[in-house]
């Protein structure tokens, strides 16, 4: 119960985490921060194969966090697709059956984020958003190339105390060499066009028509390729937390800026939370100061085990930490109280977010490198330079990414690959104004030449705008009506927002204390709402 | 063989002229399927929880943010009649409780009695309780704990249930309604052309033309073996074409008849339907009067009657899966669950049923040559 609604956040982060973050840049902040963020909905899932006689393409299994019986399968297709007797590897997927089949001969596929997020392993988190859309089609999740159960690249290190590590003393370039040496892959046919290639030949190999796909965050631009290469195949597209083809990843560093302005300006006009901290930023930058000039060492009790343990808290751990905090609604709740106590000496509520986005991993760092090396870092403008100067987090997430890749080389995609996409298919874009990766803007570049498309953009969604809005609910429309024309994007106007926290315990507002005295238990109810302030 | 042709065709014919009794026989297999549909749709209509749940929220200003967490969960404050069945108050000193971590109180008033309400009762139930838990986790999470360490077990669940076993339940009533019908649908044509025959006294002048006992009996049984099988195959396609429209989805499982399915049932509705129309025969033939055929069959119906019952309930023994009725009856519900057909069982079940029917049909021979019976003495 309790890891409940982190389960739900875990999954908005899981396969929103448009993880090149700090990912690339250190592995085990990489670890810490970019990758899993939570707790319960963080999958194992080795699906249990038991043969089934009904369908020699799959057999039944059961994944992590679902109950019923559900169908995987794998086809075999070349590493690289130019030596079609080379190296094979197995491409693992697996499909929710429609409650009721009406369109035995279209599917859904959704492709999570990352880059290097398994599809398969947030099965639960997409059954769960697409709920609506199942009742008719089946959905197909595939754990794209090098990430999941598909040859999965991954590079984790052998128990780094994440809590006492020094990370601004990484030796990236050495960590990212002795990565490379221990996979035996090509890792350079792990990019985003050689699996929507695996894509398309998982569609032929079950035989559906059409597919409508969502793609999230990362997931967005593998939508877009496969509307770029195989427009055929699609019925309808919707893009959540938007990467536009013409954008490099590498750009979130100011997203993340932004999406810091955006939280200041909210509690800022959030009464309850003004008063509460006043001094929101000055906070913030104070502590962001201090830990530049020196990380803080504490003993403390480990957020998991209870031991005692040394929390080394440096000035990419607490950043990294806020960041993650910002993709959750829940526990960006949290962060004014976090930042307001780090201010006055006590780390533990840093800590404990610091711990909850920190304690698993579930992103392919080999793949993420792969995709970041060959489709971003080349692109990298005079603008994200001037940014990486001027915002610590989006510099280190630079420098970091551009020592990772000398050490990672991959070919770079020529020019083409960053064109918009042509495309007349119906296309939902959504973004969330809170959302610290993708700000809405990215979705309206993506839109550029999208004849039939619809932008919308929900108040209050962070990143994985399907999960934390009706945004789900937007889809099956799209996909049942297989048009645009009936959605309008009204009741994303919902206020959904969630109060900020005003100290450990609360988001209501605080009764007013009379000197020290005890507060009276049955004082009448604080006269004011937060809404009505608002 | 000729003479039973001639026989069946001058049955049939009779029974096709009293259409009012025809009729009767066929309402069954067309009504059944189409009232049980009616009756799961109003059922899962009222059973299920509506998309957008109504209730009324009294203090809402005392806690906005639960009030905004709920009503993204679909449920909303309200002020008509049937909001106000479930009301939902908040205590006046919840932010002072929550405050100070103390257990912040909300009174839900409900009737959990009423079946419509129960699961909106439980739903809003389990959304107050995954707020309460998502505030603990950041409670601990701002004091710098874990929250996962508050799950020591997680529970992994593997359900072995296929999709088309998940309506099984369904099913196996539906299978019983299809059994049944093999025995109403030719229960009136059996009186008629048996207790009613003679009651019209044409049985003595049917009796007194150049046929054996035999012929005449077999093809009583075929004409009513045929109406049986008549209201079989209604039933089937009329099933076929209703079950589809009930929303069946919303409670998370499809109900589908299958042509492979009818026409197993088919198969196995044969022997089934022979052995009916002789039990009916032989009954109505031991009545002395229609009415008294009437209250005998009915009485006599009520034993395959119970053995599908038992059987679709699977309250059955194991002994069960060896008789006739409901050993097919099991056959077929293993059948559309996915699971191996217990061959055996349906063998056995199925010489047994033929074998009851042959019996009767060599008592029905018999006992046709005493007067007694042919002049219902």
């Amino acid at each position: 119960m309790t890891n409940r609604k982190c389960a739900n956040t875990t999954s908005i982060a899981q396969s929103g985490v448009l993880g090149l973050c700090q990912s690339a840049t250190r592995v085990s902040r990489w670890v810490a921060v970019a990758a899993a963020i939570l707790v319960a909905n963080y999958s194992s899932a080795a699906p249990t194969n038991t043969p089934v006689a009904a369908s020699a393409k799959t057999s039944t299994c059961y994944l992590d966090g679902m109950d019923e019986q559900l169908q995987c399968g794998k086809i075999t297709v070349p590493e690289n697709p130019k030596l079609a007797d080379g190296k094979q590897i197995d491409i693992h997927f697996a499909i929710l059956p429609a409650i009721k089949n009406t369109h035995p001969d279209e599917a859904l596929l959704a492709i999570s984020g990352g880059p290097g997020q398994s599809a398969i392993e947030n099965a639960a988190g997409f059954n769960r958003m697409l709920t609506k859309v199942r009742q008719n089609r089946d959905i197909l999740l595939i754990d794209q190339r090098g990430t999941g159960q598909s040859n999965l690249l991954s590079c984790d290190d052998e128990n780094m105390s994440f809590l006492s590590i020094n990370d601004s003393e990484l030796d990236t370039v050495a960590m990212t060499e002795a990565c490379l040496a221990s996979i035996e892959a090509d890792v350079t046919q792990y990019g985003s066009n050689n699996a929507v290639k695996d894509f398309e030949a998982v569609r032929q190999f079950l035989g559906y028509n059409k597919l409508h796909l969502y793609g999230i965050s990362y997931g967005s631009r593998m939508a877009q390729l496969y509307m770029r290469h195989y427009p055929e195949a699609l019925a309808t597209v919707t893009l959540d937390g938007v990467v536009p083809m013409q954008q490099s990843l590498i750009a979130i560093g100011s997203s993340i800026e932004r999406g810091l302005n955006v939280l200041w300006r909210d509690c800022q006009s959030n009464l309850e939370c003004q008063q509460q901290f006043p001094d929101l930023v000055d906070k913030y930058n104070k502590v962001d100061q201090q830990l530049a000039n020196a990380p803080i060492s504490q003993q403390v009790r480990d957020p998991q085990t209870d031991e005692l343990t040394e929390f080394l808290l440096t000035r990419s751990k607490f950043t990294g930490a806020i960041r993650m905090a910002m993709y959750m609604p829940n526990i960006r709740a949290l962060i004014p109280h976090a930042i307001h106590q780090a201010a006055n000496g006590n780390y533990q509520p840093i800590l404990g977010i610091y711990a909850l986005t920190a304690d698993s991993t579930g992103i392919a760092l080999g793949m993420h490198s792969t995709v970041v090396c060959g489709e971003d870092i080349h692109r990298i403008t005079e603008q994200m330079r001037k940014d990486a100067k001027e915002s610590y987090i989006a510099g280190s997430m630079l420098d970091g990414l551009v020592k990772t890749c000398e050490a990672w080389p991959i070919p770079a995609e020529d020019d083409s690959f960053g064109q918009p996409i042509d495309s007349d298919i119906p296309t939902l874009l959504l973004s969330g104004e809170l959302d610290p990766a993708t700000p809405p803007n990215w979705g309206a570049m993506a839109q550029e030449k999208l004849t039939k498309s619809k932008h919308l953009i929900a108040p209050y969604a962070t990143h994985g705008v399907a999960y934390q809005s009706c945004g789900n609910d937007l889809i099956a429309q799209l996909v049942d009506q297989g048009s645009l024309k009936d959605i309008n994007g009204e009741c994303l106007q919902k206020d959904v927002r969630r109060s900020f926290y005003l100290n450990a315990n609360t988001v209501e507002t605080l009764p007013i204390v009379k000197n020290d005295t005890e507060i009276k238990t049955d004082t009448t109810a604080p006269a004011k709402t937060a809404e009505d302030k608002e | 063989m000729k003479m039973i042709l001639t026989m069946v065709r001058k049955e049939l014919i009779d029974a096709a002229r009293d259409k009012r009794s025809v009729m009767a026989g066929l309402y069954y297999a067309i009504g059944t399927p189409l009232i049980m549909c009616g009756l799961f749709m109003v059922l899962i209509g009222q059973l299920s929880s509506p998309e957008d749940l109504n209730i009324n929220i009294k203090n809402a200003n005392n806690a906005p943010d639960l009030v905004r967490y709920l009503s993204n969960n679909g449920i909303n404050h309200a002020d008509d009649e049937q909001a106000n069945k479930i009301t939902l108050t908040i205590s006046d000193d919840y932010a002072t409780n929550m405050a100070k971590a103390k257990q912040a109180e909300v009174l839900l008033v409900a009737d959990n009695s009423d079946e419509k309400l129960q699961k909106s009762i439980q739903r809003l139930e389990r959304q107050l309780q995954a707020y309460g838990a998502e505030m603990g986790s950041i409670r601990l999470i701002a004091r710098g704990i874990n929250p996962s360490i508050t799950q020591p077990i997680k529970i992994n669940v593997q359900d072995q249930a296929t999709a088309d076993s998940k309506g099984g339940m369904i099913l196996g009533l539906a299978i019983f309604t299809m059994m049944y019908s093999v025995f109403i649908s030719g229960m009136n044509l059996a009186i008629d052309t048996s207790a009613g025959e003679r009651e019209r006294n044409s049985l003595a002048l049917l009796l007194s033309h150049p046929m054996s006992t035999r012929q005449l009996v077999l093809g009583k049984i075929i004409a009513v073996t045929c109406f049986a099988l008549l209201g079989l195959v209604l039933i089937l396609l009329v099933s076929k074409v209703a079950y589809p429209f009930v929303p069946w989805q919303q409670i998370g499982f499809t109900v589908n008849i299958s042509q492979d399915f009818m026409g197993l049932m088919l198969l196995i509705g044969i022997p089934v339907a022979l052995m009916a129309a002789t039990l009916q025969l032989y009954v109505s033939f031991m009545a002395k009067t229609f009415k008294e055929a009437q209250s005998y069959l009915t009485m006599v119906l009520f034993v395959p009657l119970a053995l599908s019952m038992a059987a679709s309930y699977n309250i059955a023994p194991d002994v069960l899966q060896w008789l006739p009725v409901s050993g097919q009856q099991q056959a077929l519900m293993d059948f559309i669950k996915g699971r191996e057909i217990p061959m055996m069982q349906l063998i056995v079940s199925s010489v047994a049923t033929l074998i009851i029917a042959i019996a009767l049909a060599v008592g029905l021979e018999k006992s046709l040559k005493s007067e007694k019976v042919v002049f219902g003495l």
